[in-house]
């Protein structure tokens, strides 16, 4: 059997001690979890097994023979294969080019062979059955969900001449997938383990991680907690070791208070994949929005918020037309939490304060035209603490936090203008329960000082557990909205499909 | 310790420059009549350089500078040999560097070409518009207003030494006051901290309700005019004007900025850094001509330094990213 090891990992930044003396073992032929907060350390711990880092101390092993630090190529002639946390794609190549980046390129008389590059890459996908994906496609027409399954399917290519891959290291993977697509992603891992390869797999989906693995890691503060068989532990004995303290119910009990006057409506709204939409929000009010990839949730919440340009209809906040452009959208009061943090949401390289203040530099100015830093710091200071941001400063800049973080500072910028409607696009991508827990408070504690809030998701839990109003959407249009009301996750799924709830 | 090198590595080489040139040249180096002389011999690219921040704030830069600067100074000597009068024909030619620059803006965000290409293309036309105003003929003597050059003979008189007076030369004055300009805009404004936040994600801006097509236009403008502004300063320097004579300005003023990104936390482009960059290349050209180094191995020499400046900065930042 052939087997990884850690032993003894460390590695600082700056004042944050991200990995403390970590040993663990993961196994050919399971699934292996790596569980811990936002923060806790898994994604450097799998930069520093994929050779990406070094570690300050410590060392990785396979079969008792010490890798070489700091030397990606090595951990891939060992066999292992590494999918990384943040979507790291090259638009302007094709699907298959972007799945050889790490691998090398077949070649035919010291030219690539593009036949058997995009035959080797059609292979992969087809075994996730992405056949729909063409190999020759540019990268950049793909929506991230299709990106990350693309990348997901590179790991399981075997180049000519190469050991067969043992190990897949897999640092949250479906984060950006819907049920559907993470169900094929779950057969294929089946059908690895099956052939006797493990996984290293790291999520904050509990259900997922109680369902795959064997064997579970909990990291806290960058210390390993414990490494037990998933016979011997419970999503709540998980839980609390990540996170120090037992949480009981995941999502808030709803208020039952009488929603408020209509916050936001919009008539014969269409806008890109969109056709004739027609909602009301009102204060005070949680509407989710569900549907399957390409049925138009991201889309309409774009529409609304002026990024998609309105081809038809109206869009009224308190009763008034909303012109068009972000622009028009946030001085209406809404405020807006993109899907994708990295590329639409957060300055990677600039302070969190910045980050925080950018919708918001013209009501922070003095004058409303000079900056006023103090004010700014102040306002990052306590909005951060509204949505318990872990950061060194709000001066760090917002790329060293962790992904769960950095979703974070995206709440607390919507949050900071104290707004009317609240529109989120997977507010808890890669967020660890614990902070789940508090974002889904906050939520509800923004819902009953009288926000309206919509919310879309492709977690069909964080739905259900959240919305007091569902509609569904499917291929652009609003099929239904329902009353979230003894609604299962099946019911909901099978509107999602477009039949009608049993 | 290390860190000190790394944080101010280049401040250090900076100071280092300096000092060898105060002990190559012990009588004329360090007196306050050079440094007065290397204030306004680096004016024009202050001016230059300090706009291009605005642009490079946000991650584009402009190509065309260096023309707009020769197409400005021949524009006003055509129209003072139309016989307008100095200050109406200067604002005119302020106005076209202006018009340029939102050219340029209109091209770069909202046909959406990319600003390499797009004010490559204006630094051709510009170009030629400079050439045909002026017919290709270099305009001077009396055809050049007495009053227009005098305004960069002139200056406030500071007293006096070795008996001829010591004089902050008007030139300087307008350089310091664009800087300061340019400092409080980008660094004291809601406006400049929306460029810098196009130049950290411009999508992110877009979705946080920024303007980012006005703003990306409005900083090309600022850009125009600023090099409008150091073509009309160069020639009443030299009291003449040809459809050449700025053209040089555009590559030491992109040089100046690097020069000045090293310096900064981050590595963003910000407007002191940029003076700090522009003063360097001044004392670089000011030391090496007083002893005199040949023109073209002064060329050699002040790329070889932004080379090693830029080089030392990126190698520093890659080692800071490994130890954390
Ligand atoms: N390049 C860096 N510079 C400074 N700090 C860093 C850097 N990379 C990571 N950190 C810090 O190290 C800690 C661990 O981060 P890491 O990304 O490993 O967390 P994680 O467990 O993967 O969290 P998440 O679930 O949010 O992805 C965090 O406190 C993070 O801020
Ligand atoms: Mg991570």
């Amino acid at each position: 059997m052939r087997r990884l090891s850690l032993d003894g990992l460390s590695r600082r930044f700056g004042a944050v001690q991200a990995l403390d003396a970590v040993s663990f073992g993961v196994e050919a032929g399971t699934v292996h979890a790596l569980m811990g907060e936002n923060g806790a350390g898994k994604s450097t711990l799998i930069r520093i097994l994929s050779g990406l880092d070094r570690p300050g101390a410590g060392t990785v092993a396979v079969d008792g023979a010490p890798l070489p630090p700091g030397d990606p190529a090595a951990v891939q002639s060992a066999g292992i294969r590494v999918l990384h946390q943040e979507l790291h794609v090259v638009p302007a190549l094709s699907v298959a080019e972007n799945m050889h980046l790490a691998l090398p390129v077949p070649r035919r008389l010291g030219l690539v062979d593009w036949r058997r590059l995009n035959a080797a890459a059609a292979a992969a996908l087809e075994r996730l059955g992405l056949s729909r994906i063409a190999p020759a496609a540019p990268m950049g027409d793909l929506g991230p969900g299709d990106q990350m399954l693309v990348r997901i399917a590179a790991t399981l290519i075997r180049p000519e001449g190469a050991a067969a891959p043992w190990l897949y290291v897999l640092d949250e993977p479906t984060a950006a997938l819907t049920g559907a697509e993470a169900e094929r992603l779950f057969a294929v891992l089946d059908e690895l383990t099956g052939a006797g390869a493990g996984v290293l797999y790291v999520s904050h989906r509990m259900d997922e991680v109680m369902r795959l693995a064997s064997r579970v890691t909990v990291l806290r503060d960058g210390a390993h907690v414990s490494t037990r068989p998933m016979a011997d532990t419970s999503d709540a004995r998980i839980i609390e070791e990540m996170t120090g303290r037992a949480l009981s119910d995941l999502f808030p009990p709803r208020a039952g208070a009488a929603p408020g006057p209509v916050a936001l409506s919009c008539a014969g709204l269409s806008a890109g994949p969109l056709r004739d939409a027609a909602l009301e929000v009102r204060a005070g009010e949680i509407l989710g929005l569900a549907g399957l990839a390409g049925s138009g949730r991201g889309a309409l919440l774009r529409a609304l918020m002026g990024a998609l340009p309105r081809q038809a209809g109206t869009v009224r906040v308190g009763g008034r037309a909303l012109g068009p452009g972000t622009a028009a959208a946030w001085a209406a009061g809404l405020a807006y939490v993109p899907r994708e943090r990295r590329s639409e949401g957060l300055m990677m390289r600039r302070p969190v304060a910045e980050n925080v203040a950018l919708p918001h530099l013209t009501a922070l100015a003095r004058g409303r035209v000079f900056l006023d830093h103090a004010r700014q710091r102040r306002l990052a200071e306590s909005q951060g603490r509204d949505v318990a941001l872990k950061a060194a400063s709000v001066a760090q800049a917002v790329g060293d936090l962790s992904g769960g973080n950095q979703q974070k500072t995206l709440f607390a910028r919507a949050l900071a203008g104290a707004p009317r409607v609240l529109l989120l696009d997977e507010p808890t991508r890669g967020v660890d329960v614990g902070a789940k827990f508090d974002l889904y408070r906050l939520i509800r504690r923004l819902a009953g000082g009288g926000t309206a809030v919509i919310l879309a998701s492709s977690d069909l839990p964080e739905v259900l557990g959240l919305a007091d109003r569902i509609c569904v959407l499917r291929a652009g249009r609003l099929a239904q909205t329902v009353e979230n009301d003894g609604l299962s996750e099946a019911d909901l799924l099978t509107l999602c499909y477009g039949r009608d709830a049993a | 310790m290390s860190g000190i090198v790394r944080r101010f590595g280049s401040l250090i080489g900076m100071a280092a420059i300096v000092l060898f040139f105060a002990v190559s040249l012990p009588d004329t180096f360090l007196t306050a009549r050079n440094w007065l002389n290397i204030s306004q011999q680096i004016s024009m690219l202050t001016v230059v350089a300090a706009t291009m921040t605005v642009v490079m704030v946000m991650g584009d830069f402009d190509l065309s500078v260096g023309a707009m600067a020769s197409l400005a100074g021949v524009i006003a000597a055509a129209l003072f040999v139309a016989g307008w009068p100095v200050p109406v024909a200067l604002a005119s030619a302020v106005a076209v560097g202006l018009l340029g620059g939102i050219f340029n803006g209109v091209l770069v965000s909202v046909v959406g070409i990319l600003p390499f290409v797009a004010t490559l293309a204006t630094l051709t036309v510009f170009s030629g518009l400079a050439f045909v105003v002026s017919d290709g003929r270099t305009v001077f003597g009396r055809d050049i207003p007495e009053g227009f050059a005098a305004l960069a003979r002139g200056g406030l008189p500071l007293g006096s030494a070795d008996g001829r007076p010591l004089v902050l030369p008007n030139l300087t004055l307008i350089a310091a006051a664009v800087v300061a300009a340019v400092w409080v805009v980008l660094e004291q404004t809601s406006y400049g901290r929306r460029l810098a936040a196009i130049g950290g994600n411009a999508e992110a801006a877009r979705l946080a309700g920024l303007p980012v097509t006005w703003l990306r236009l409005s900083a090309f403008a600022f850009t125009g005019a600023g090099a409008a502004v150091a073509g009309l300063m160069y020639a009443s320097r030299v009291a003449s004007a040809n459809p050449t004579q700025g053209d040089g300005l555009m590559l030491t003023a992109i040089a100046a900025v690097f020069l000045g990104m090293t310096l900064t936390r981050g590595g963003q482009p910000r407007v002191l850094a940029t003076l700090a960059g522009v003063v360097v290349l001044g004392v670089l050209d000011n030391g090496l001509t007083q002893m005199r180094v040949d023109s073209y191995v002064r060329e050699v020499l002040v790329g070889a330094i932004i080379l090693l400046a830029v080089g030392a900065s990126a190698l520093g930042r890659r080692s800071w990213r490994r130890q954390g």
